[in-house]
């Protein structure tokens, strides 16, 4: 690790200390983000002993919370929530289904509810049914709301920076695998021995290809936690057996953006969704939709998708592995498809 | 001296990844100051020094250490520091991550086969197959500066050429006006009798050897003509190049052979049977390369597609309607589909087996068998067994025998060839066992044994496995090991030669087959 690389749970804890300097408007609500313990993950560590007015420690009642952030939003402030694991957004559903999301339409745009709501998604710790889970999917269905997924590879302070500047409510995912990894982000246009392409916008997708870009067997959309997973199956693949795929790892997950999908598979012919979360009606089944309504030319191959098999998630790690996609699900799936030769 | 423990903050967590030191192995570090991270399942934390001192470290990163264990000492004496036992730590050899790998594993296999070092290969992103294949490409072309358009960059690692590869070129040239004329009138030339076609040629400046013989209605026609003692050319063949056609001695093609190229290159003693073509789309392409090494055998009706270099080695077996394609016809290339011209390379001894197809690009290793209507995409290693559509290695061509076993065979070899012999009617008396084990057949002893030490009484044909000594006068030894014949014999000798050729043994000096003999 050099100087240069930082922990993303750094990355992102510079950038909240960086808006509340340069914004007044910036405020924080979450649990236990008091310090010295900072919160769950660390990533509001120093900010309530700099910005004591600013940051504010909650019961254990996200409706509420939500109820307090939209208000503020309403009126003018910029509020962050932490919501501790991403499962318990489901306690302040109604809150953005029947409000946060439906304020600025139902009003004829003379308001908007900038609110950000940090949470992190994703297993693979062992924390059982209630608090591994990825519940991105249940984001993708309500109109009007913006989903950012951060990556590892994703540049961490752009994203957070942008999602605090948006007029529209922002939900920014986070991983809980992500904080302690290194924010890898590309260096002369290059992660690794990929090359990485960078789409332009707030928040932007990551385009990996082993080729430079000249050709592929097929294409990966994925993003979040999933996305060193599918990085791994993709050098897997090119270092055992020569088959080189491209990996989109997508930021922007609503509004739906698939420019940089439909760029790839133009090149690959076959697409692959790969994503943490149950599969039934998931982000695969919303890009496959969309890929094959846009690109039906483009594609030699029904898109397939990888994704967690549709049930609860087990405390016991072996159990949990089996049932969260791993990169040899990927490369299977990369395997299965017509056209990669063996 | 100060510990530094990993403490346990809640209940349901045992372990902590040791993600980072942030200070090296004994530097001194101050109070309060951040000397490592670790990863807990919630969160990720800086551990800082208790004390003022200098650091021992004793667990390497990325290591999962059980909480409540010390990580690290923090030595505030010189005596301390002294005290350390650096045995404790835990340093496990650091694993080399996927991702810092950059040779695939094809690329690093072919460059181990081929004593590449991946070193040499300057690029960004990943080493592949191809680039090691390219390397070795611009190695061997470095090596070999003349390499043109004759062997196109092909390797010729374990292909015995012909020697008519490297005839002289100023060789059997023939008159430009002459050769215009046998282009303009083929038919003229094809209507004369055989003895009156060598005639021509040879008065027109081809070299044309002894004992040749070129069948009814077949024609010769290239710049350079090469044909070597005793070669036959079976009825209504056609044998036109656009440079030159050499062939070895004894070599023989039976009737309506077809050879159209740019060059053919032919060895001595090849048994080619009937109808078989050579040439095909692409024939006068410049890199149309035939080279077919001595002692092979072509089967009948054997197809041999050359727009690339056909490179056939010594003693190989393309048997009955083998095909070899060194391209494809297909689609446009801007829609995608494959357009592949590449040669094909057959090494010494290799076998393929009835209605195979070799497709282009593809290499059969020394020794390889290529099981019949197979279909090769690929390279098959030498020594191989490779059978299917695509062909796929299933085993070795071939195992070594012990040398009980094979004095076994080779004692039954005299045993079968006296069934045979008796059974054709020939008056032979009985074996006399022991060493030599033989028998008698039309006043000529015919015998094995195992080493070969100059005694045998005239007549006598003499199957040994090691030579020791001159054969007599009147003594044909044939070692069956190194396949030399010594000495000479008349129709005994024919026979066993070609009973052991029928077992896969073929002894040279000599012609593949041997008709004149008791069989």
């Amino acid at each position: 690790m050099t100087a240069t690389q930082k922990r993303c749970v750094q990355v992102l804890n510079e950038t909240l200390h960086e808006l509340f300097a340069s914004r007044d408007d910036v405020y924080l609500f979450g649990e236990d983000i008091l310090d010295p313990y900072g919160g769950a993950f660390k990533v509001t560590h120093g900010l309530s002993d700099a910005y004591p007015e600013r940051v504010v420690t909650t019961p254990i009642s996200e409706a509420s919370l939500f109820g307090v952030a939209a208000g503020m939003a309403l009126r003018g402030q910029r509020p962050i929530l932490e919501i501790m694991f991403g499962d318990f957004i489901a306690l302040g559903f109604d809150q953005v289904v029947n409000g946060i999301s439906k304020f600025r339409e139902m009003y004829d745009d003379q308001v908007t509810v900038p609110l950000v709501v940090r949470t992190p998604m994703g297993g693979r710790r062992g924390y059982g049914p209630t608090h591994s889970q990825s519940l991105e999917k249940l984001l993708l269905g309500i109109p009007n709301i913006c989903v950012v997924a951060a990556s590892e590879c994703h540049d961490l302070r752009g994203l957070l920076t942008s999602a605090v500047e948006d007029e529209r409510p922002v939900f920014f995912i986070e991983n809980k695998l992500m904080y302690g990894r290194v924010n890898r982000r590309p260096e002369d246009g290059q992660v690794g021995q990929l090359s990485v392409r960078e789409s332009g916008g707030p928040y932007p997708a990551l385009t990996f290809s082993g080729t430079d870009f000249t050709d592929a067997s097929a294409t990966i959309a994925t993003y979040g936690g999933m996305v060193p997973v599918v990085i791994d199956a993709v050098t897997e693949l090119i270092l055992e057996h020569e088959i080189f795929c491209e990996v989109v790892a997508l930021s922007q997950l609503l509004p739906v953006e698939l420019d940089a999908v439909l760029e790839s598979v133009a090149r690959s012919g076959a697409l692959v969704t790969a994503e943490e979360g149950t599969l039934t009606g998931g982000f695969g089944a919303e890009i496959a939709a969309r890929v094959q309504e846009a690109a039906w030319g483009d594609l030699r191959a029904p898109v397939r998708r990888v994704a967690a098999r549709d049930g609860i998630i087990p405390s016991a790690r072996p159990l949990e592995d089996a049932m969260l996609p791993t990169a040899h699900d990927v490369v299977e799936a990369i395997a299965a498809l017509e056209g990669v030769r063996q | 001296m100060l510990e530094i423990v990993l403490t346990r903050e809640d209940a349901n967590t045992e372990f902590a990844l040791l993600a980072e030191w942030l200070v090296e192995d004994r530097a001194e570090v101050t109070p309060g100051q951040p000397v490592c991270v670790v990863e807990t399942t919630k969160a990720t934390v800086e551990i800082e020094s208790p004390g003022a001192g200098t650091l021992v470290q004793l667990y390497a990163e990325d290591v999962e250490v059980e909480l409540g264990k010390t990580i690290a000492y923090v030595a505030e004496t010189a005596e301390d520091l002294a005290s350390v036992d650096v045995a404790e730590k835990e340093k496990p050899a650091p694993k080399p991550a996927l991702e810092e790998r950059q040779a695939t594993r094809k690329a690093t296999e072919l460059a181990e086969l081929h004593g590449v070092d991946l070193g040499e290969i300057d690029k960004r992103g990943f080493i592949t197959e191809k680039d090691v294949e390219e390397l070795i490409a611009r190695r061997k072309a470095s090596e070999s500066p003349e390499q043109g358009p004759v062997l196109a960059g092909v390797s010729t690692d374990g292909v015995s050429l012909p020697a008519s590869f490297d005839v002289d070129a100023s060789v059997g040239a023939l008159e430009p006006a002459f050769l215009e004329s046998l282009r303009a009138d083929p038919d003229s030339f094809r209507a004369l009798a055989s003895d009156e076609k060598i005639r021509t040629l040879r008065e027109h400046g081809a070299h044309i050897g002894e004992g040749v013989e070129l069948g009814e209605g077949t024609l010769v026609a290239a710049p350079r003509v090469v044909i070597e003692d005793g070669v036959r050319i079976g009825p209504r063949g056609t044998v036109v190049c656009e440079e030159v056609v050499a062939i070895g001695e004894l070599t023989q093609f039976g009737h309506d052979l077809e050879l159209r190229c740019r060059r053919a290159f032919l060895g001595v003693g090849i048994w080619a049977g009937r109808s078989i073509r050579f040439g095909g789309g692409g024939h006068r392409d410049p890199w149309a390369t035939l080279a077919v090494g001595d002692l092979a055998f072509v089967g009948d009706e054997a197809f041999v597609n050359v727009c690339r270099p056909v490179l056939i080695g010594r003693e190989v077996f393309l048997t009955m309607r083998s095909m070899i394609v060194t391209h494809n016809i297909g689609h446009s290339v801007l829609a995608g589909f494959e357009n592949r011209f590449a040669p094909v390379v057959l090494e010494d001894r290799s076998q393929v087996g009835l209605g195979a197809v070799l497709y282009a690009g593809c290499r059969i290793g020394a020794g390889a068998i290529v099981a019949s209507s197979s279909y090769v995409v690929g390279d098959i290693p030498a020594g191989s067994f490779a059978i299917g559509v695509p062909a796929k290695v299933t085993g070795s061509s071939s195992h070594k025998l012990s040398d009980t076993r094979r004095l076994e065979l080779a004692r039954r070899m005299i045993d079968d060839l006296h069934e045979l012999l008796a059974l054709r009617g020939h008056e032979v008396s009985a074996i006399s066992e022991g060493d030599p084990r033989g028998f008698e057949v039309e006043g000529t002893h015919v015998s094995f044994t195992p080493a070969f030490r100059g005694t045998a009484a005239a007549p006598a044909v003499v199957l040994t496995l090691e030579t020791l000594d001159d054969a007599p006068d009147g003594v044909a030894v044939l070692d069956l090991d190194a396949r030399r014949v010594h000495g000479s014999g008349g129709a005994v000798l024919e026979s066993v030669r070609e009973f052991c050729r029928k077992r896969g043994i073929r002894f040279e000096p000599g012609p593949w087959r041997y008709p004149g003999g008791l069989l």
